[in-house]
């Protein structure tokens, strides 16, 4: 690594997030002072930017992140007239465009944080500036605390911490009160009405009320916000059928109802930006357009025009419980800071309305004040081992700005000595210290790092990638059945895994063979998106693992234990995951350990699910799945992760009872083989 | 046939399938044939292996869940003890002992000590919906909680006045014993006049009664009588009735004489069928003894005035 120089100039790299206030003249940079602090101020928001990315798929949206710091930067160096990857750089994960000279950086927080896994000092930089602090981000609390630890030890680094929140003091005395600027932002007031009474449907509601709006209020765009794609898709296509009415009937005006998700294509994302339609004819009622939201336009994304926001108050959340081991995407409450900043939304370019689907005193009674930050809502495992990593050995009085629950600690302490990441005095194992080297969950990294023990390193590669990006499935409502037509093709009987992995090898032949890979997945209901990002993705990981030193190899495919080596190598990431189902014409299986029921989920290609199975992800909704499976035989629970199936200390029960019956049967069958 | 194409012009039901509780009943009593011990293994095999159904499986899924996350892991003794989790014991390592997490409580006061709750939202209710149906649930629990206090205050009320009724009837049916019991032994008396007056107070009411009660029928049976006489039936009429067929047949005049005063006022009866039942009853019965010596609670006659071995006038001296 370069050490820093006397120079201010010849410091390498100064990091930086981007300030977002549109009214802002642009600037010309300041050339760095004394301290080496480059000032700079955005010049224009860009409407994406949002310094998130990775590959952790339970995030609630994962909108296209990974562009925003690529594209600020680009922005800035533009505006600089700077080739972008000089003076200006950005690093987001996997890809690097700094260079020698640069000494400004754009990046991810959680991309800083792999960085400083080997910088402990951050020493590269003299200045971080950590905006939209108050998202909470897992890594935005953990760089926190980092922070605040190598300020201590490195007094020439400037930190500066950019939160939109109210909370600022709560910020301000965590970092030894430090002194506390405020930027007025530059909105206009925005009235708030509240329902008289609570709703019995708020998704009939948010419909009514857009369309309340279209027929009373004077022109101006409207916001909604709803909580899932599916969600989003039916008030879109309602909204839409009742305008159409409306103009038939009533002589209104045109409306647009534009989607808007994270899984949603770029292109069509893109869509919200464009110019409400016209009157349909002169003088007669002005058209408007009405963008159905998740709560990416709350805080990552701005559009202009927006004078109604309709908020039924609600969001889908990642949650996690470490008593049940429960980690899943729920529709819950906002937060009134949520309700707050959703409102602001209507304000952005002349005073507007909110309309809450709730009342004022539920507003003031049921709903919580700020969003728990994100450490509080997750399974902290990959956290626990990227802390190791960081050199935390402390991890019980490691200052957080929000410590987690004692008990969601110890799961992910636990959870990582199973996966022989820790030993049992707590330290980084080899294995371990290679698994935080990769960007994932700690079982998948481990899968990848043992999958050579089984032969089949090329495969698990290829669905660790495919279990890192969004489904690649599509399943449009109008072609439900023909979509399930082309998913049959690709079924594996014995696991959702293999059939992903059938569908890629099938995409790259394509691809290969000179197909149109567009096409032909537009033909077969796939995603190219996603599948290309998982191609993407299976490259950054495959360089990981070449840096390694770990063997990428195949069992030949005649082999007939080609699929059996896959299943197997899947055991050694995911034997926490195991399933076992409840008597033997039951569709009703029982977690192990844990003892929750839970269905498989009815979009796997399984077709006769074996009496065990692996599972990716437990899905919680009114009803408990599992989803993405794969038969198991559990004579391989025993033998490929004995340490949790140790039968010793293993709880009473059915499950015990049952692995108990296969240990007898292993030991019976070698003791016939020993005896010939 | 099957079931599917039943015959529903046919008149016939099918025996109804016996019902378990009958079967169930049936078996606790005499002792169970192995046919029977048979029919009912099998029915509960059935019983278990029947697949639950989606609702059951929910509520299960549901009951479990919250058991699950009802248990702090850091209290539970499975998993509490440090030999079972390593998480645990690595905790302890680095220092810690209970509480939050954090670099102290005083930088951190509000650090978190439990989970965050699940709650996992059932449809499309609005925000505030639940509470303002909890609250409305709440204040109809407590209007209904003051009914049922009042109702319950009714309840003991009503126990008692129950008690005090079926007290009073079997006071009343006691008193109609005795009196049955007097009139028999006054058989001769009750002969010879025909007038109430005459029958002694203490049974006159059940005299008075059957008489009444007769003359009721009478008027009844006669009405009925003149009714068919007046009506334009054809009657059967072959001439030849003598005076025993008319009277056999009912056709002669009604000759049932009452009791000449039944129409008069009784003063005497009324004040004392005024009197509290238990009043009645030992009225009665001390006049059997003075009159017959009998004693109506010992069931039999005595000698002599002295009623000698006779325990005493009431029902608990004889108890």
């Amino acid at each position: 690594m370069r050490r820093l120089g006397s120079q201010p100039l010849d410091r390498p790299a100064s990091l930086a997030a981007v300030l977002r206030h549109p009214q802002d003249p642009p600037q010309p940079p300041c050339p760095p002072t004394a301290q080496g602090v480059p000032r700079h101020v955005s010049p224009t928001p860009d409407p994406r930017l949002r310094r998130r990315d990775g590959f952790r798929k339970d995030d609630a949206d994962p909108p296209p992140r990974r562009v925003a710091a690529m594209s600020v930067a680009q922005r800035v160096s533009q505006e600089l007239d700077v080739e972008l990857g000089q003076e200006i750089g950005y690093s987001i994960r996997f890809e690097n465009r700094t260079g020698p000279k640069t000494l400004l950086k754009y990046m991810t927080d959680g991309q800083l944080l792999r960085e400083s896994m080997h910088d402990h000092d951050m020493s590269r930089y003299s200045c971080i500036i950590l905006d939209e602090a108050h998202e909470r981000t897992l890594a935005t609390d953990i760089l926190m605390a980092l922070l605040k630890q190598i300020a201590a030890r490195r007094k020439d680094l400037k930190i500066i911490v950019m939160s939109a929140t109210l909370d600022a003091q709560k910020f301000q005395s965590y970092f030894y009160n430090a002194p506390l600027l405020a930027v007025p932002g530059r909105t206009h007031p925005v009235e708030i009405f509240y329902t008289p009474e609570a709703e019995r449907d708020y998704l009939e509601a948010s419909v009514r009320t857009v369309l309340q709006i279209h027929a009373t209020e004077p022109e101006g765009d409207i916001l909604l916000f709803l909580t899932g794609e599916e969600e989003i898709e039916d008030a879109c296509r309602r909204i839409s059928l009742e305008v159409d009415d409306m103009i038939r009937e009533s002589d209104a005006g045109p409306m647009k109802v534009y989607p808007l998700y994270g899984t949603l294509p770029p292109a069509q994302q893109q869509r919200i930006f464009d110019k409400a339609p016209d009157a349909l004819r002169k003088g007669g009622r002005p058209g408007r357009k009405c963008i159905v939201s998740t709560n990416i336009a709350e805080t990552s994304l701005t559009i202009d025009g927006i004078v109604y926001v309709v908020d039924p108050g609600f969001s889908k959340q990642k949650i996690y419980n470490p008593r049940s081991r429960v980690e899943s995407l729920l529709v819950s409450p906002i937060s009134k800071a949520s309700a707050q900043q959703r409102a602001g939304r209507a304000g952005r370019t002349r005073p507007g309305k909110c309309f809450r689907l709730y009342t004022e005193v539920a507003f003031k009674k049921e709903l919580i004040e700020q969003t728990y930050p994100e450490i509080l809502r997750s399974n902290l495992s990959n956290t626990v081992l990227e802390l190791k990593k960081l050199g935390v050995e402390d991890l019980v009085h490691f200052d957080l700005m929000d410590p987690p629950a004692p008990e969601t600690m110890m799961r992910a302490l636990e959870e990582l000595n199973y996966l022989a990441c820790l030993d049992d005095d707590g330290e980084l194992t080899r294995l371990g210290s290679m698994a935080s080297e990769f960007p994932l969950d700690p079982a998948l990294a481990v899968m990848l790092i043992s999958s050579p023990e089984f032969y089949c390193s090329n495969e698990i590669l290829s669905i660790t990638s495919l279990l890192s990006v969004p489904q690649i499935w599509v399943r449009p409502n109008s072609a439900r059945k023909r979509a399930d037509e082309m998913k049959a093709l690709f079924a594996h009987a014995d696991g959702d895994h293999l059939t992903l992995l059938n569908a890629y090898h099938a995409f790259k032949g394509v691809e290969q063979n000179g197909g149109d890979p567009k096409q032909w997945c537009h033909e077969h209901f796939l995603s190219f998106r996603h599948l290309s990002s998982a191609d993407n993705v299976r490259a950054q990981l495959k360089r990981i693992m070449e840096t390694n030193e770990i063997e990428l190899m195949s069992t030949p495919f005649q082999d007939k234990e080609y699929y059996t080596n896959i299943r197997r190598a899947l055991l050694t990431g995911f034997f926490m995951q195991v399933a076992m189902r409840e008597s033997s014409n039951s569709k009703v299986y029982k977690t192990v350990k844990d003892d929750q029921l839970v269905m498989i989920h009815p979009g796997t290609s399984v077709a006769s699910p074996y009496d065990w199975v692996v599972y990716n992800e437990f899905v919680l909704t009114t009803k408990q799945y599992v989803r993405t499976i794969t038969n198991i035989r559990p004579e391989w629970l025993l033998e490929i992760a004995p340490v949790y199936y140790d039968l010793d200390t293993f709880e009473k029960g059915e499950v015990k009872s049952a692995l108990t019956r296969v240990a007898e049967k292993i030991r019976r069958r070698q003791a016939i083989k020993g005896g010939r | 046939m099957s079931d599917s194409e039943e015959d529903y012009m046919k008149m016939t039901f099918p025996p109804s399938p016996p019902s378990h509780t009958t079967k169930s009943t049936s078996t606790s009593n005499p002792p169970e044939t192995s046919l029977q011990r048979r029919a009912r293994l099998r029915r509960e095999a059935e019983a278990r292996s029947r697949p639950k159904s989606k609702s059951e499986l929910l509520a299960e899924a549901d009951r479990r869940r919250e058991a699950a996350h009802a248990t702090s892991l850091l209290n539970d003794p499975s998993t509490s003890a440090p030999s079972k989790s390593k998480g645990l014991a690595m905790m302890a390592k680095m220092g810690f002992t209970g509480g939050a997490l954090g670099a102290s409580s005083a930088t951190t006061p509000t650090a978190a000590t439990e989970p965050i709750r699940i709650d996992i939202k059932d449809g499309r209710e609005g925000i505030g919906l639940e509470s303002e149906r909890k609250r409305k649930l709440r204040e109809a629990a407590e209007v209904a909680g003051e009914q049922v206090k009042r109702a319950r205050v009714g309840e003991d009320e009503y126990r008692e006045r129950v008690r005090r009724e079926r007290e009073a009837a079997r006071w009343e049916r006691q008193v109609g014993a005795a009196q049955k019991v007097t009139e028999g032994m006054n058989e001769e008396e009750a002969k010879a006049g025909r007038t109430l007056k005459g029958v002694p107070v203490v049974y006159r009411g059940l005299v008075r009664k059957r008489v009444e009660a007769e003359r009721e029928r009478r008027m009844r049976y006669d009405l009925e009588q003149a009714l068919m006489r007046s009506s334009k039936l054809p009657g059967y009429d072959d001439g030849e009735e003598d005076e025993d067929d008319r009277r056999a047949l009912g056709k002669g005049k009604t000759t049932y004489v009452v009791a000449e005063d039944l129409d008069e006022e009784d003063e005497e009866l009324e004040a004392f069928e005024a009197l509290e039942p238990e009043e009645r009853l030992r009225r009665v019965v001390e006049y059997l003894r003075r009159e017959h010596r009998y004693c109506f609670w010992c069931k039999c006659a005595y000698p002599d005035e002295d009623m000698d071995g006779c325990p005493g006038l009431t029902e608990e001296d004889h108890d």
